[in-house]
């Protein structure tokens, strides 16, 4: 007798990692974002006609791109921070160094690109 | 002061899903969370079930989630954790009964490590001991800290997801063995490491390097073996 040891979304979420935590979780998202892209530009492309031309619109939409840019943008940096942590263990020991460099990189990185595609969708 | 406690309950014998009864109780600021259970146990609810033992952060039993983190309750002070808390069992192994989670996976896992010394070479000429250079040991030290409480592999996300997964408390126990120069077994570890459910599944999250009670720095020992599993080398 007891309870199930499967653990909901929501408790997953609500456990307070630290900030290595946050990251997991967005480069699972970012992860996610971009198989919705992908799918999305395959519909568009296949399907055409008015169905067709509403996948384009999702995908043109330039909120949509914000975000895909994120989930790229994120899934690469963070990636490369995994990667070199993995490739040399000693650096573990600055874990949390490497994640404020991520930020510090990521985040004048996806400022200038909104601004870019904001002031492209909205002054033109 | 006040402190108000929430805590996971659970009766197997009554209940379907667990549920949070809240308790008030008068304590001190450096009181540790434990004192606070035993408190509400003592003088509030005495069916409340947790597991406690030694209460000075050795015996590794009272692993839980306080205020949504993992620490051990008797590690944990009123102080630190502010005098609303609550307390829920650990995530991703079977609630028995309130705090109290089934430990039988996760020492499963952990023998599968083969988590003793394993040396056939004949002994040395005096018949005695293996002798190791101080460095040689330092190698190690770090992974030969560790109390199996559970806190690291119940944090892992990876291991929330699957079950099967070995989880960092074990292969912490397998880094200590792997790169004991007096054991000759570290091959074999690897292999058992390499497996589907072995290194592979650790996402670098990093939950078990901060939920760690012994601060050990769980995430870099996966690291290391995650290297000489690739490399087989172990220096």
């Amino acid at each position: 007798m007891g309870l199930k040891r499967g653990v909901s979304l929501s408790a997953g979420l609500r456990y307070k990692g630290p900030s290595g935590y946050l990251t997991y979780i967005l480069h699972r998202i970012g992860g996610l974002g971009m198989a919705i892209f992908i799918t999305v530009h395959l519909l568009a492309s296949f399907i055409g006609g008015r169905t067709g031309g509403f996948f384009n619109g999702i995908y043109e939409n330039w909120a949509f791109q914000i975000f895909i840019f994120f989930c790229v943008l994120f899934h690469a940096i963070n990636g490369l921070r995994i990667t070199i942590l993995d490739l040399w263990p000693k650096l573990l020991d600055y874990q949390k160094e490497a994640i404020w460099l991520e930020w510090a990189v990521f985040i004048p990185l996806f400022g200038i690109s909104v601004f870019v595609i904001m002031n492209s969708a909205l002054g033109g | 002061m006040e402190i108000t406690i929430k805590i996971f309950r659970y009766d197997p014998e009554k209940d379907v899903r667990g549920h949070y009864e809240t308790y008030v109780v008068e304590g001190d600021e450096n009181d540790r969370v434990l004192d606070v259970l035993e408190l509400v146990k003592g003088k509030s609810d005495g069916t409340l079930a947790f597991r406690r033992s030694c209460a000075h952060g050795v015996c590794g039993s009272d692993a839980m989630r306080i205020n949504g983190r993992n620490h051990l309750a008797c590690k944990t002070l009123v102080r630190d954790v502010g005098a609303n808390i609550t307390v829920e069992p650990v995530l991703g192994l079977k609630v028995k009964k309130d705090l109290i989670v089934d430990m039988d996976p996760f020492f499963d896992n952990y023998k599968k490590m083969l988590p003793y010394m394993i040396n056939e070479s004949p002994l040395p000429a005096d018949g005695r001991e293996r002798l190791q250079s101080p460095e040689d040991r330092a190698r190690f030290d770090e992974t030969t800290k560790c109390i199996l409480c559970a806190a690291c592999t119940t944090s892992c996300p990876s291991y929330w997801a699957n079950g099967e997964y070995y989880g960092p408390a074990a292969i912490v126990t397998a880094h200590r063995f792997i790169f004991d120069s007096r054991d000759e077994a570290a091959g074999e570890r690897l292999q058992i490491l390499a497996e589907t459910d072995g290194v592979a599944r650790c996402h670098t999250a990093y939950n078990c390097t901060e939920a760690c009670p012994r601060e050990i720095k769980i995430t870099k020992a996966i690291g290391e073996v995650k290297m000489a599993m690739i490399t087989g080398k172990l220096d």
